[in-house]
């Protein structure tokens, strides 16, 4: 469970204050995956980020009683030097998990073959994702926090993606932002709008779709 | 919260194990010869640095080695050095890690601190070993005091290291300054001369650098008869836990101008 109680949260840049999420109050429940929609700019990576522990509200406490992941969908904290083996060796490490069963794991599903052994600095970007998306499936979470998961990979790695993250959503639950409307159906079965006015949360998906496309059309 | 102590400790010493596993292969690089030359390195420069002054000729301001004598000043010196520059950097290089919501700064900092104070012994140990096996040197006599020096040297290096971590995060050109200020600490903590033979006045403004406190600290357990006018222990003890709670106090209060 994350229980965000009062939160506030903004940034002051050359002067000019903007305040993204005002006195929030909310509780992400156990049992439900959670949507976050919103226009560009406001606060949805923020939010993520301040669930996840990384970035400290302005004001205000964030309660986490479970196990919380990094936000998903970037490979932002691979060290280049360090070759995939390492940083997943990393990983496991800090999260408590057994390191080779970890590895076991990233190899077979990543598919990136003898690269593994290779700095990650010379990977493409697809194969730091597919690296990223394998370790943080190894480990165990209590909810998943996923920023845009964009689709990694070939039409195989996909279908496997798939596979597996259904799999681990029979016991974990997520937090996800999306633009698409397809992944929040298919993933999400409730959900929070950010909007200028504030922000609403909806017990049905498709209410908050409806909302997000009328916006859509309508502007901000 | 549904988290123990226990827990938290466990969770702790994991983050900080990874962390001292990653600085190693960060610091020295994937092979053996990396971590080796990082001992040589520091081992090597006192040792020429030993052979120029003995070539010229002079002899040792106490005991009769003047590497020994050298050794136990500039190491002392290098250690703290060390840790100050080593830490100084260790948030800016360290901010992708903070990606990871169980690492918080501090853990990097711990982090550093372990592994450079490793390498430090390491060296000590090998430099001090290497002079009493060609019988440069005794054994220290009383070893309780050198641990100590060394346990407080890293407590006042990790205090210092810290502070400049905040600042630096705060104003970028502390990196060139912070240089500029510990670069006269090679003349000034006593690690060319036996401080309590220097006259009064000389006495009481060296006083109040601690370093020289710690190089007192290092001799006194090193020789069985070094004998200090200036030392005061709970001078640098002090500084350490002054600098080691602004440090931690500032990284608090300005987290949120961080990030």
């Amino acid at each position: 469970m994350i229980e965000l109680v009062d939160v506030c949260k903004g940034y002051t840049q050359k002067g000019v204050r903007k305040n993204l999420i005002e006195d929030l109050n909310f509780t992400f429940p156990d049992d439900r995956n959670v949507a976050i929609m919103g226009h560009n700019g406001a606060g949805k990576s923020t939010l993520m980020r301040m669930l996840a522990g990384t970035e400290p509200p302005d004001s205000g406490r964030i309660y986490r009683s479970t196990r919380v992941s990094w936000p998903l969908g970037f490979s932002g904290g691979f060290n280049g030097t360090m070759t995939g083996i390492e940083n997943v060796r990393f990983l496991a490490r800090i999260y408590g998990a057994d390191t080779e069963e970890v590895l076991d794991f990233v190899r077979d599903f990543a598919e990136i073959g003898p690269s593994i052994r290779l700095p990650v600095r010379t990977y493409s970007s697809g194969m730091k994702a597919r690296l990223a998306f394998g370790v943080s499936m190894a480990i165990d979470f209590d909810t998943y926090l996923i920023d845009e998961i964009t689709a990694v990979g070939d039409e195989n790695f996909r279908i496997k993606s798939k596979k597996v993250f259904t799999e681990k959503l029979k016991r974990s639950n997520i937090v996800m932002i999306s633009h698409s409307v397809n992944e929040i159906r298919n993933y999400c079965n409730c959900g929070l709008f950010l909007t200028r006015q504030g922000i609403r949360f909806y017990e049905d998906v498709e209410a908050l779709i409806e909302d997000y496309r009328r916006t859509l059309r309508e502007g901000f | 919260m549904a988290i123990s102590t226990r827990q938290l400790l466990a969770l702790q010493v994991r983050v900080i194990g990874a962390l001292v596993l990653r600085e190693t292969r960060a610091t020295f690089g994937s092979s053996q010869i990396g971590y080796l030359w990082a001992i040589i390195t520091p081992a090597a420069s006192v040792a020429v640095l030993v052979t120029i002054f003995s070539l010229v000729g002079r002899s040792p301001p106490f005991g009769n080695s003047f590497a020994l004598f050298f050794a136990t000043g500039v190491l002392t010196l290098e250690y703290f050095n060390k840790l100050s520059n080593g830490l100084i950097g260790a948030m800016d290089a360290n901010k992708a890690l903070l990606t990871y919501p169980v690492i918080k700064v501090t853990d990097t900092l711990f982090a550093r601190t372990i592994l450079i104070t490793a390498t430090y012994i390491l060296i000590m140990l090998l430099f001090f070993g290497g002079l009493v096996l060609f019988g440069l040197a005794q054994a220290p006599a009383f070893p309780d005091k050198v641990i100590e020096a060394v346990l407080v040297t890293g407590f006042l290096g990790f205090g210092f290291g810290t502070v400049n971590a905040v600042i630096l995060s705060q104003w970028e050109s502390w990196r060139h300054i912070e240089k500029i200020l510990t670069r006269p600490l090679m003349f000034i903590s006593g690690v060319f001369y036996v401080p309590s033979l220097l006259p009064p006045e000389a006495q009481a403004v060296l006083w109040w650098n601690p370093i020289l406190h710690l190089v007192e600290w290092f001799r006194m357990g090193y020789y069985p008869n070094y004998d200090s006018r200036i030392f005061d222990a709970w001078y640098p003890l002090g500084i350490a836990i002054g600098l080691t709670l602004l440090g931690l106090g500032g990284e608090r209060l300005t987290r949120k101008k961080r990030t």
